[in-house]
C-alpha cells in the first residue's frame, strides 16, 4: 500500500522554476529518501503534500486521501520537521510542546518527555534562548510526539551535532520499526545511503530516478582499473558498455555497465598484474545523475 | 480554541498598554476641559478666533465646546483614531505574523483547516477590540461625570462607543483582508493604517468643502459623527448598513484569499 502518491504535480511561481511532473510513490513501512541539491524542488515538493501551497497541476494522496481536501484529517497522523525550525519566541520549550500536543486528540505529555530525554532537551528554557542545534532539537520532538505514522523530514540534521544526529536516526529507526513510514529529504548522501530503502533523485524540478539504494548501486558501472605485464593495443577494452576508456601504459581504466562476463572474459585472454574492481559509492552515482545531463 | 488562547495570551501585553493609553488620552482631555472652563473665560469665544480650517483639522468644527459632551465629542475623535489605528493594525497582524515569524510551518502542518485558524484569530482579535473599547467607555463615562457638572451623557456616550466598536470592526476586517490578499502579508499592517489615515484624511477634507459631502460614504469617520451623536440622533442606520456589508465583504474576502494563498516559508 502507498501512503504517499504524487502525481503528475507540477508547481510553478510566476517564471522561476518549481517543480515539474513530479510522480513517486512511498510505501508503507520504507524509509524514502528524497535527495537533490539546494534548490532542486524538494521543499516544494513537501511543501505542497502539507497544502502550505497549492500545486499549479497534478495531485497527491496521503493515507489515499487528496492531500488538499483531506488536509486537517490526514495531518493528525503527519509528523514534520521543517529544515529551519521557527517557533514564537515568548514561549517556553515546555509550553511550546504542550501547545503543539494541543493540537491532537491524544495524550503525548509520556512521549514528550520520553524523546526530551533521549534529545537531552531542557524543556524549561525558552525558546528565543536555545541555540540552532537545540532548537532543532524541539522541531524533532514536536514532530515526533503524536506519534505520527507518517513522518516528513525536511534537512533533518543540519545543526545537530554528530551524536543528536545518531540518537536522532536510532529514533527515526525505531518509529519506522514500530510501523511509521518516513520521508527524508536531504542532500547529504551518507545520510540517505545509510538510513533508506528507496530513493527519489531531483534535480532542477523534476524526478531523475527512483530507485531502491541497492539496485541502484548494482545496476550501476563499476570501476575496473587493469594493470597488464605489456602495454595493451588501446582499444583493446573497446566493447560496449565501457566508458571512459583511459590507457596509460600498462595500466589500463575504464567505467563498465552491462554484462560483467564479457569482460571478464577479455581480461582472462591476456596476462595481468593486478586488477581492482570497485562499486562507485552513492555519492558517484549521484554526480552521474548530475553530470549526465548538465 | 487553544489558537483562541493562545492569540488572547500574545496579545494580552499589547492590549494592557492600547488600554492605558486610552485611559490616559480621556484623562488628559478631560483634565485640560477641566482647566478650560475653571478660568472663567468660554471656550467657543476662544476657539472663535480659531479658522474653520483648523478646527475642522482638529475635529471640532461644529461642536459646543464650553459643554463637556461638546468637548467630548471632539476628544471622541481622537478616540476613535486610537480605537481604529489599534483595530487595522492588530487584524493585520493577527493574521500576517504567521508568515513573518515563520511559524505558518508550525501552526498549518497541524490537523486544523484554515478556516478554523482564521476564526480562531479573528475571535481572538474582536475580544481584544471588545475589551479596548469597553475601556473606552467606562473610562469615559467615570470621567465625564467626574468633569461634567451634572450633565449626563452617558447615554450618548454608550451610543458613540457602539459607532466605534463597528468602525473598530471595520478596520480589523480591513487588516484581516489586506493580510490575506497581499503576496507580502508583513506589509498589511502599515497599509492599513495608511488607509485609515487616507480616509481620516479625506473625512477633514469633506469638513472643509461642502462640495465634497457626497464622498462621505467612502470614509468611515464621516459615518458616525460625534456632532450627529451627541445632538441626538443616534447612529444612522444608513451608515450602519454600509458598515454591515463591509465588514461582511471584507471578512468574506479574508477567509477565501487566505484559504487558497500560498503560504510563504
Amino acid at each position: 500500500m502507498n501512503v504517499i502518491e504524487i502525481k503528475n504535480l507540477t508547481k510553478t511561481y510566476g517564471k522561476a522554476r518549481g517543480i515539474t511532473d513530479i510522480s513517486f510513490n512511498v510505501e508503507q513501512g520504507e524509509i524514502f529518501g528524497f535527495i537533490g541539491p539546494n534548490g532542486a524542488g524538494k521543499s516544494t515538493t513537501i511543501r505542497t503534500l502539507l497544502s502550505l501551497i497549492y500545486p499549479t497541476s497534478g495531485s497527491a494522496t496521503i493515507f489515499g486521501k487528496d492531500c488538499i481536501q483531506f488536509a486537517p484529517e490526514i495531518k493528525k497522523e503527519i509528523g514534520y520537521l521543517p529544515s529551519e525550525v521557527f517557533y514564537y519566541d515568548n514561549m517556553k520549550v515546555k509550553d511550546l510542546l504542550k501547545y503543539s500536543a494541543s493540537f491532537y486528540k491524544k495524550d503525548c505529555t509520556k512521549r514528550i518527555k520520553e524523546l526530551a530525554e533521549i534529545m537531552d532537551l531542557d524543556l524549561n528554557k525558552k525558546i528565543d534562548d536555545l541555540s540552532l542545534g537545540n532548537k532543532k532539537k524541539v522541531g524533532i520532538v514536536q514532530g515526533l510526539l503524536h506519534e505520527p505514522k507518517l513522518i516528513i523530514l525536511d534537512e533533518p540534521t543540519s545543526g545537530l551535532d554528530p551524536l543528536m544526529q545518531q540518537k536522532f536516526f536510532d529514533i527515526l529507526e525505531e518509529e519506522n520499526k514500530k510501523g511509521a513510514t518516513i520521508l527524508f529529504s536531504s542532500h547529504i548522501l551518507s545520510e540517505v545511503q545509510r538510513l533508506c530503502n528507496r530513493v527519489a533523485i531531483i534535480k532542477e524540478g523534476k524526478i531523475v530516478t527512483v530507485e531502491k539504494i541497492s539496485t541502484l548501486k548494482e545496476n550501476n558501472y563499476k570501476k575496473l582499473k587493469i594493470e597488464t605485464k605489456a602495454p595493451l593495443e588501446k582499444d583493446y577494452f573497446q566493447i560496449s558498455g565501457v566508458n571512459k576508456l583511459e590507457v596509460n601504459d600498462n595500466i589500463t581504466s575504464f567505467l563498465f555497465r552491462g554484462n560483467i562476463n564479457t569482460v571478464m572474459k577479455k581480461i582472462a585472454d591476456i596476462e595481468i598484474a593486478n586488477l581492482w574492481i570497485e562499486e562507485p559509492d552513492l555519492e558517484e552515482i549521484f554526480m552521474h545523475y548530475y553530470e549526465k545531463e548538465a | 480554541m487553544n489558537i483562541f488562547l493562545k492569540e488572547l495570551k500574545s496579545h494580552r501585553k499589547s492590549l494592557i498598554f492600547w488600554s492605558i493609553g486610552v485611559f490616559l488620552m480621556v484623562v488628559s482631555g478631560m483634565a485640560k476641559f477641566e482647566a478650560y472652563s475653571s478660568s472663567g473665560q468660554s471656550i467657543n469665544e476662544m476657539m472663535a478666533d480659531i479658522p474653520k480650517s483648523l478646527r475642522a483639522v482638529l475635529g471640532f468644527s461644529d461642536l459646543d465646546l464650553s459643554k463637556a459632551s461638546g468637548y467630548y465629542g471632539m476628544l471622541f475623535l481622537y478616540l476613535l483614531l486610537m480605537a481604529t489605528i489599534h483595530a487595522a493594525m492588530l487584524g493585520a497582524t493577527i493574521i500576517a505574523k504567521e508568515e513573518r515569524d515563520k511559524t505558518s510551518e508550525f501552526l498549518f502542518v497541524k490537523p486544523v483547516s484554515r478556516t478554523t485558524v482564521i476564526t480562531a484569530k479573528l475571535l481572538a482579535a474582536s475580544v481584544n477590540i471588545v475589551i479596548f473599547n469597553l475601556v473606552t467607555l467606562v473610562s469615559s463615562i467615570i470621567l465625564m461625570g467626574h468633569y461634567s457638572h451634572g450633565e449626563d451623557v452617558s447615554g450618548e456616550i454608550a451610543i458613540l462607543m457602539a459607532g466605534m466598536f463597528i468602525l473598530q470592526v471595520l478596520f480589523m476586517v480591513i487588516g484581516s483582508a489586506l493580510a490575506a490578499v497581499k503576496k507580502k502579508p508583513k506589509t498589511a499592517a502599515s497599509l492599513a493604517t495608511g488607509i485609515l489615515l487616507l480616509t481620516y484624511m479625506l473625512s477633514v477634507t469633506i469638513d472643509l468643502n461642502e462640495n465634497m459631502e457626497p464622498l462621505k460614504y467612502l470614509t468611515p469617520f464621516k459615518y458616525f459623527e460625534a456632532k450627529n451623536v451627541m445632538v441626538g440622533s443616534g447612529l444612522d442606520v444608513t451608515f450602519v448598513v454600509i458598515s454591515v456589508v463591509w465588514i461582511t465583504v471584507l471578512s468574506y474576502v479574508t477567509y477565501v484569499f487566505y484559504q487558497k494563498r500560498d503560504l510563504n516559508g
